[in-house]
């Protein structure tokens, strides 16, 4: 008799097959859904369409949801490569955006040394911010995904007191926020910046790095198995604090390109869930840097296909659930793809010969 | 009745002084628009094209979810007298509009799908801006804005009056002289209520002091519950705020204290705390506003709801004495009849002078108000 039998690979084509079902599965429930509430579903579709990838304004939007999206992607599956989490990617994030805000705010000078130095300051804000965690982890064995995830909490506050206390503006109305900075990146398209394609360039080169420097080769085998690469003489400790400073200073570069790129100020609540939202990035890509950009890409996508949904007057909570539904049956797709029918007639057959 | 600041004439506090409609002033469509002020304004200011009713869309961006029973629910009470008025057009919104780059994203996503006017229910700052800047065929309108291009204008309601009236009635009423104020942000609309408040207590009750809590968000009602009872904790028994919904009310009520609230009637979750609430309107300002955009007649421009249109007192809770009422409305009477109590000297928390005697704060300096009142304390 055949039966499901769960392996632990799947091949990558198994893979997309089974992630194509799940998102038409969860198109049509939401068609379905939609249409019971008396929606004119084709209308609505076409209009999704065409204010997403069917338009330039929706190509330059899904860009600028990208940026951000693959650098905090990128920031969590380089933690995944050394078996680890960090769930801290929005800290790092207001971080960067507060390291770099105080240099635009602060130092004056040409944008083409500013920028950079913006740069600077966050990625070094943002391994400051994990180091405490990637120390505890490498010395304390104090589980990461709990002091990272804290201290996202610790950053927010701070962003929240800096916009609101010593860097406030004092003429912002609902919100507190510092001055507008001085300096910002460069557009290149429309409202797109240039962080777009640095961003792009960066995962490709963590790619490179992971697939073939010494360095990534041995944060995977210590990800793989920390005792062997202990026994191969690898600095296992020393390559879970360098996986997690890279990642902290990703995830803080992100908050750096959207403080100098979109928002142009410091304020409470900027980092948007880029942070969070990182996680699931990382968990689409399933651990490959190159596969952060689809993943980045899915993402953008539901969250613009979200803001299009919400003008047509379908609630923010409805489009979380939608959000939600898609990424649940992504999972669920990517656990089938590890069953497989097997016949396990030739078992018998070998018992019978005995 | 509105006021209208046309752009020229932004820069805060070189505005003349306050203006008062009275009785009998015209009627809604001429309101702010028609005003003298606005009609000498110099040009650059372009007014757009008329759009026939049946192919217009207005679209709305609402800071918290319209169903908050506070300041988005009045907002939203604005857009169906607007659809009201006009049957045929197409309005939308979005609730929930975050203060982040998603802001810029929705705004986009109005103009893209067409939308002739576009108006943010809270300060989206740069966010409603970049979008305005490139957008010159919309016309954009913020709540508590402050910036003034050829297509963007802001507007608010002058709360400050209605708080100090109901500031008396908390002098009044209080036992401990310690009033509780759940904010939100420090930022200038906030210190202007809790100012004003305060303001008011003291007033009639000099021994009165304020102690303020910021939440770091308008709708947060659990956050705003646990500031109440801190407040209460520490002795206060008259709390006030600026959330856009009523949780404090119901700290308040199951305590034993008093509240004032502001945007709506909000009696009903707590019947016997309940004093008043600042009552917000903003239909007549919206009907106004689209009408211009629909005749080709709006401009950009900054425009204040004034005591009585748009913004006043609601109508006393039932526990409040009938002294305190006489006492309150008496002010309320002489606010409305073009007096302001926001005269000098007025000190800051640190004792300085900051409004020396003989001065009289007018509305754009309250608007800019970025420090506590003495006798406050948690804020500025």
């Amino acid at each position: 008799m055949s039966r499901f039998q769960r392996f632990p690979t799947a091949p990558a084509r198994r893979i997309l097959v089974c992630r194509a079902i799940a998102i038409l599965v969860s198109v049509i429930v939401v068609s379905l859904l939609l249409a019971m509430s008396g929606r004119n579903v084709g209308e609505l579709a076409h209009l999704v369409l065409t204010s997403t990838i069917g338009s330039r304004f929706g190509l330059e939007d899904l860009a600028l949801f990208m940026t951000p999206l693959l650098l905090t992607g990128g920031a969590v599956t380089v933690t995944r490569r050394m078996g680890l989490w960090n769930i801290g990617g929005e800290g790092q994030f207001y971080l960067g955006a507060a390291g770099a805000a105080g240099v635009g705010l602060f130092i004056h000078g040409p944008a083409i040394l500013i920028l950079p130095l913006m740069a600077l300051a966050a990625m070094l804000c943002g391994m400051i911010w994990i180091l405490l965690p990637a120390l505890a982890r490498a010395f304390a064995d104090v589980n990461e995904i709990i002091t990272t995830l804290l201290l996202n909490f610790v950053a927010g506050l701070l962003v929240y007191w800096l916009a609101t206390g010593p860097w406030r503006d004092r003429v912002t109305g609902a919100l507190a926020s510092t001055e507008r900075l001085p300096v910002s990146i460069p557009d290149l398209w429309g409202v797109v910046h240039w962080g777009f394609p640095l961003a792009l360039l960066i995962v490709g080169g963590l790619a490179a790095i992971m697939s073939s420097t010494r360095w990534g080769y041995e944060v995977r085998i210590s990800g793989a198995s920390a005792g062997m690469a202990r026994y191969a003489g690898m600095p296992v400790r020393v390559r879970i604090i360098s996986a997690m400073l890279l990642s902290g200073a990703l995830a803080a570069l992100a908050g750096m390109f959207e403080v100098a790129g979109t928002v142009h100020r410091l304020q409470g609540g900027m980092a948007d869930n880029f942070g969070y939202l990182g996680i699931v990035v990382a968990v689409l890509a399933r651990g490959s840097c190159l596969a952060v950009i689809p993943a980045a890409f899915l993402m953008a996508l539901i969250l613009d296909v979200g803001i299009v949904l919400q003008t047509q007057q379908v609630a923010a909570t409805v489009v979380l659930a939608i959000t939600g539904l898609v990424l649940l049956l992504v999972a669920i797709a990517d656990e089938c793809a590890h069953y497989r029918v097997v016949t396990p007639a030739t078992g018998r057959t070998v018992r019978k010969a005995s | 009745m509105t006021r209208t600041f046309p752009v020229l004439r932004k820069n805060a506090l070189l505005l003349p002084e306050r203006r008062r409609f009275l009785k009998g002033a015209g009627s809604l469509a001429a309101g702010g628009l028609l005003n003298p002020l606005a009609a000498h304004a110099a040009t650059p200011i372009l007014s757009l094209p008329p759009v026939k009713e049946e192919d217009a869309l207005v679209a709305f961006g609402h800071t918290g979810p319209i169903t908050d029973g506070g300041w988005d629910t009045a907002h939203d009470m604005g857009v169906q007298a607007v659809r009201k008025a006009f049957p045929r057009l197409r309005t939308v919104y979005v609730e929930s509009v975050p203060y982040s780059a998603d802001a810029t994203r929705i705004f986009r996503q109005f103009v893209a799908e067409g939308a002739n006017m576009v108006l943010g229910t809270s300060n989206y700052g740069d966010f409603i801006k970049d979008v305005a800047d490139r957008a010159p065929e919309v016309a954009f309108l913020e709540c508590d804005g402050t910036s003034v291009t050829r297509n963007l204008g802001w507007y608010y309601v002058t709360h400050w009056y209605p708080s100090y009236v109901i500031g008396i009635a908390a002098g009044l009423m209080t036992k401990t002289n310690r009033l509780g104020y759940v904010g939100t942000f420090p930022i200038p609309s906030v210190f202007a209520s809790a100012n004003a408040t305060l303001l008011g207590a003291q007033s009639v009750n000099p021994a009165c002091t304020m102690q303020a809590v910021s939440t770091n968000s308008w709708f947060d009602p659990q956050a705003a519950t646990q500031a109440a009872t801190a407040l209460a904790d520490s002795g206060c028994d008259f709390l006030c705020g600026i959330t856009d919904e009523p949780a404090y009310l119901r700290v308040a009520e199951s305590r034993g204290l008093k509240a004032a609230m502001w945007n709506l009637d909000m009696r009903r979750f707590g019947p016997n705390a309940y004093v008043s609430s600042v009552m917000l309107d903003f239909a007549p300002f919206y009907i106004e506003q689209v009408r211009a955009r629909l005749n080709g007649t709006w401009k950009a421009a900054g425009n204040f709801l004034t005591m009585a249109h748009g913004v006043d007192r609601d109508i006393w809770g039932q526990t409040v004495p009938e002294n305190v009422r006489t006492q309150a409305d008496a002010m309320r009477d002489r606010i409305l009849a073009g007096y302001s109590p926001f005269q000098g000297p007025i000190r800051d928390n640190n004792g300085a002078i900051r409004i020396p005697a003989g001065t009289t704060m007018n509305d754009m300096a309250i608007y800019q108000w970025d420090w506590g009142v003495q006798g406050m304390t948690g804020l500025g």
